[in-house]
């Protein structure tokens, strides 16, 4: 089967690997708002040493190679701690982390711009620091951080063809597959590199109503 | 430790001989990016709309895409139509190709930034388009461009690591191999890691410096 | 060759010592009509100030004598020719770019926002244009530019940065800029609205000499104390047309339209 044509099964094979990278995407995006998330509070909240860490983490993680951190990951981890790895584990753990080390800096600053105008103002109505950051931070930080998330959001989505290295069967693994069957390097990449062209564009204007919509929340706020 | 580096010390220079062909196809590719990059920025502004859309599309398709499937595209395709170079000529050329696209948008949005009333006092002044141009808002687009600018660049570092998949033995290909063969990834992707931030903080170090060095005379609003 | 001053003396009834003539000067953007016919003498060596509320086309119209914008209908002369045409049988041609580098490095415009150029030190700042567009050699360009500074009161600031200098400071700066191509006539627009209260007047002085060498200036400005001391005449203008002209003295103490009036009393 080595020069074979391309099949109408090709079809769910790529359907297959679009999920999968759809669905990795899903997952760690969720995972690594939520640790971004928490990294935030604990620098919000000036945590010692934790901060430090959490801070050299994502230095490194910016600072390095995705496909470094799979191969640390996926090969190093297993070897070192004497631990199983699935390459959809090893996938899942890295990209979140990578995507967690990004979010976490975008919070940062949004939260520092709307800080350095406001809570002076809020601390004199003897607001805690909590209620400072849900109801005073929160909000405008989110219109402020929403862009750059979109924009963060679109290139982690090129990001995850990466774990076809490690052997997670996306649709940068079908690509490979289906090059290597037919032989027809042309047509596969373009019919895989329009799929991703695709799903950036559509994460891309959904990314861009939230922001309209959270920005007129704001104003809305602001009266 | 002293354990790993009696493991590690016979591959160093192997090693080493990845890290400088990481740096030479890191130049090329940064060399070839702000070429096509200043060349796709200048197309955007053109007065034909058919130019103007394809310098636009360019850098859209080549940003919105993963990097591993153009190279595939590239490493797999141009032997298909006859085009016979070696993968590390393919892999500088595909990492030019996407730092062009990304060097073009920071150009634009630069030279679109430049104050509108500044150009207009060189236009009063008599100053001709081409002057306007090459002493007012290059120079002035080229202060404010040198952050974004570095940090295309560092991520231009970042993605050559790909290219090992494609079979050119660069920095990560070689800690691939000597990995494998000292049963030590653990080790061994850890001091890559490592060795890739500090080429990152050595960059972003000369990066800075560039800016200060550059906009010395501007203010360009404290940006740390 | 025509557009020569002579030529439109005859043909337009333009005065001899004429520096801006403009006859039903029209400027539209889209449906939006700024100028509606604006009528102004400007004779050599004098100085017009232009006043009125905001939006009323101060702006546009000195923009318009320097062709960054264009007209939509009228005549515009300086010194008594066209600025971005040429005249060629009862049809206006938009001169080529070359050509209305040369014509604009004759009128000299002060803007608001100073916009010196912010990479260049203030003797870059000053010999950048008559190097390039007048030809003076490199080294007599800095003579003359040190001679300006002198004049402005920024002897001192020549190797200075723009961000280094006060507000004031670079609108001298921006000034001395200006002079330096020699200009037959200098166009201000509003050249003291953006700085604090203390250094308007620094920038007012300079501007007083200028008219004292004889310099021509068309000023839109809201400093009435100005153009009621240094001004030759004074122009209200409103919702596109020239309400009311006159002696700035006169005009001031006693306003015949009742618009006028309106705007001198808020501004004073
Ligand atoms: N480039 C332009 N495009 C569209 N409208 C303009 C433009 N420039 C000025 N205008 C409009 O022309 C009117 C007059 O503006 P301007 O000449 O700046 O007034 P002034 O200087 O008296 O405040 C305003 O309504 C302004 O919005
Ligand atoms: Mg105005």
């Amino acid at each position: 089967m080595r020069y074979a044509d391309f099949t109408p099964y090709d079809l769910v094979l790529l359907a297959q690997g679009l999920g999968v990278t759809v669905g990795l995407f899903t997952l760690t995006t969720l995972v690594g708002l939520l640790i971004a998330a928490l990294f935030t509070l604990v620098d919000y909240y000036r945590v010692p040493v934790l901060r430090q860490v959490i801070v050299t983490v994502s230095e490194a993680l910016k600072n390095s190679p995705v496909l470094v951190q799979l191969f640390l990951v996926f090969f190093g981890l297993p070897a070192f701690f004497h631990i199983n790895m699935t390459p959809f584990v090893a996938a899942s753990l890295t990209i979140s982390l990578n995507t967690a080390a990004f979010a976490f800096v975008i919070f940062r600053s949004g939260i520092d711009a709307v800080e350095a105008e406001q809570v002076a103002a809020a601390k004199v109505y003897g607001h805690s620091r909590w209620q400072i950051l849900r109801f005073v931070l929160l909000p405008q930080a989110a219109a402020f951080s929403i862009g750059p998330l979109v924009g963060l959001l679109v290139n982690q989505l090129q990001v995850t063809s990466l774990i076809s290295v490690i052997g997670v069967f996306d649709l940068t693994k079908i690509g490979n597959i289906l090059n290597l069957r037919t032989l027809e390097p042309f047509i596969v990449w373009t019919v895989v590199g329009l799929l991703y062209y695709a799903l950036a564009k559509l994460l891309a204007s959904v990314g861009a109503r939230i922001e309209k919509r959270l920005r007129r929340s704001v104003v809305w706020e602001g009266i | 430790m002293n354990q790993l580096w009696v493991t590690l010390r016979p591959h160093l220079p192997f090693m080493l001989d990845g890290f400088l062909l990481t740096v030479f196809a890191c130049t090329l590719a940064i060399i070839g990016a702000v070429l096509i990059g200043a060349l796709m920025a200048s197309l955007r502004t053109s007065g034909n709309r058919i130019v103007r859309g394809v310098a636009f599309a360019y850098s859209d398709v080549f940003r919105n895409t993963p990097f591993i499937v153009q190279l595939f595209f590239f490493f797999y395709g141009l032997p298909e139509i006859g085009i016979y170079i070696g993968a590390f000529e393919t892999g500088v050329i595909a990492l030019s190709i996407i730092g062009g696209a990304f060097v073009s948008d920071v150009i634009r949005s630069g030279i679109l930034a430049v104050d509108q009333g500044v150009i207009e006092a060189a236009k009063v002044s008599g100053l001709s388009r081409w002057t306007i141009f090459t002493k007012i808002v290059l120079p002035i687009a080229l202060r404010t461009s040198v952050r974004p600018m570095g940090s295309v660049l560092i991520n231009m570092v970042l993605t050559s690591s790909i290219l090992s998949t494609i079979t050119i033995n660069e920095l990560t290909g070689t800690a691939k191999i000597v990995a494998s063969t000292t049963f030590k990834p653990f080790e061994v992707y850890l001091v890559l890691l490592v060795l890739y931030a500090s080429l990152t903080y050595a960059l972003s170090l000369l990066i800075n410096t560039v800016h200060r060095r550059l906009n010395r005379a501007m203010d360009t609003g404290g940006a740390a | 060759m025509s557009n020569t001053p002579s030529e439109n003396r005859a043909r337009f009834g333009v005065p001899e010592d004429s520096m801006v003539f403009a006859r039903g000067v029209r400027k539209s953007f889209g449906t939006l009509d700024v100028l509606k016919g604006v009528d102004i003498d400007v004779p050599k060596g004098s100085v017009a100030c232009i006043i009125g509320p905001s939006g009323s086309g101060k702006s546009t119209f000195l923009r318009c004598i320097n062709h960054l914008e264009k007209l939509t209908g009228g005549i515009l002369l300086v010194d008594g020719a066209f600025v971005g045409y040429d005249l060629r049988k009862d049809r206006l041609y938009e001169v080529k770019d070359n050509e209305l580098c040369q014509r604009r490095a004759e009128i000299g415009m002060l803007f608001q926002s100073f916009n010196l150029f912010s990479h260049m030190t203030v003797m870059e700042n000053l010999i950048e244009a008559p190097v390039h567009v007048r030809r003076v050699p490199v080294e007599q360009a800095k003579s003359e530019a040190l001679e300006l500074l002198a004049r402005v009161g920024l002897s001192e600031k020549v190797d200075s940065y723009p961000r280094e200098l006060s507000g004031g400071q670079q609108q001298r700066v921006a000034i001395a800029r200006a002079m330096a191509m020699k200009p037959k006539v200098l166009l201000f627009d509003e050249p003291t609205s953006a700085l604090d209260p203390e250094l308007v007047g620094e920038v007012l002085q300079v501007m007083r000499d200028l008219a004292e060498t004889g310099m021509t200036m068309v000023v839109v400005t809201h400093e009435i104390g100005f153009a009621r001391e240094i001004g030759d005449q004074l122009i209200f203008m409103d919702g596109g047309v020239i309400v009311e002209e006159g002696n700035p003295r006169e005009m001031i103490a006693n306003p015949q339209s009742p618009r006028t009036k309106e705007f001198l009393s808020k501004v004073l």
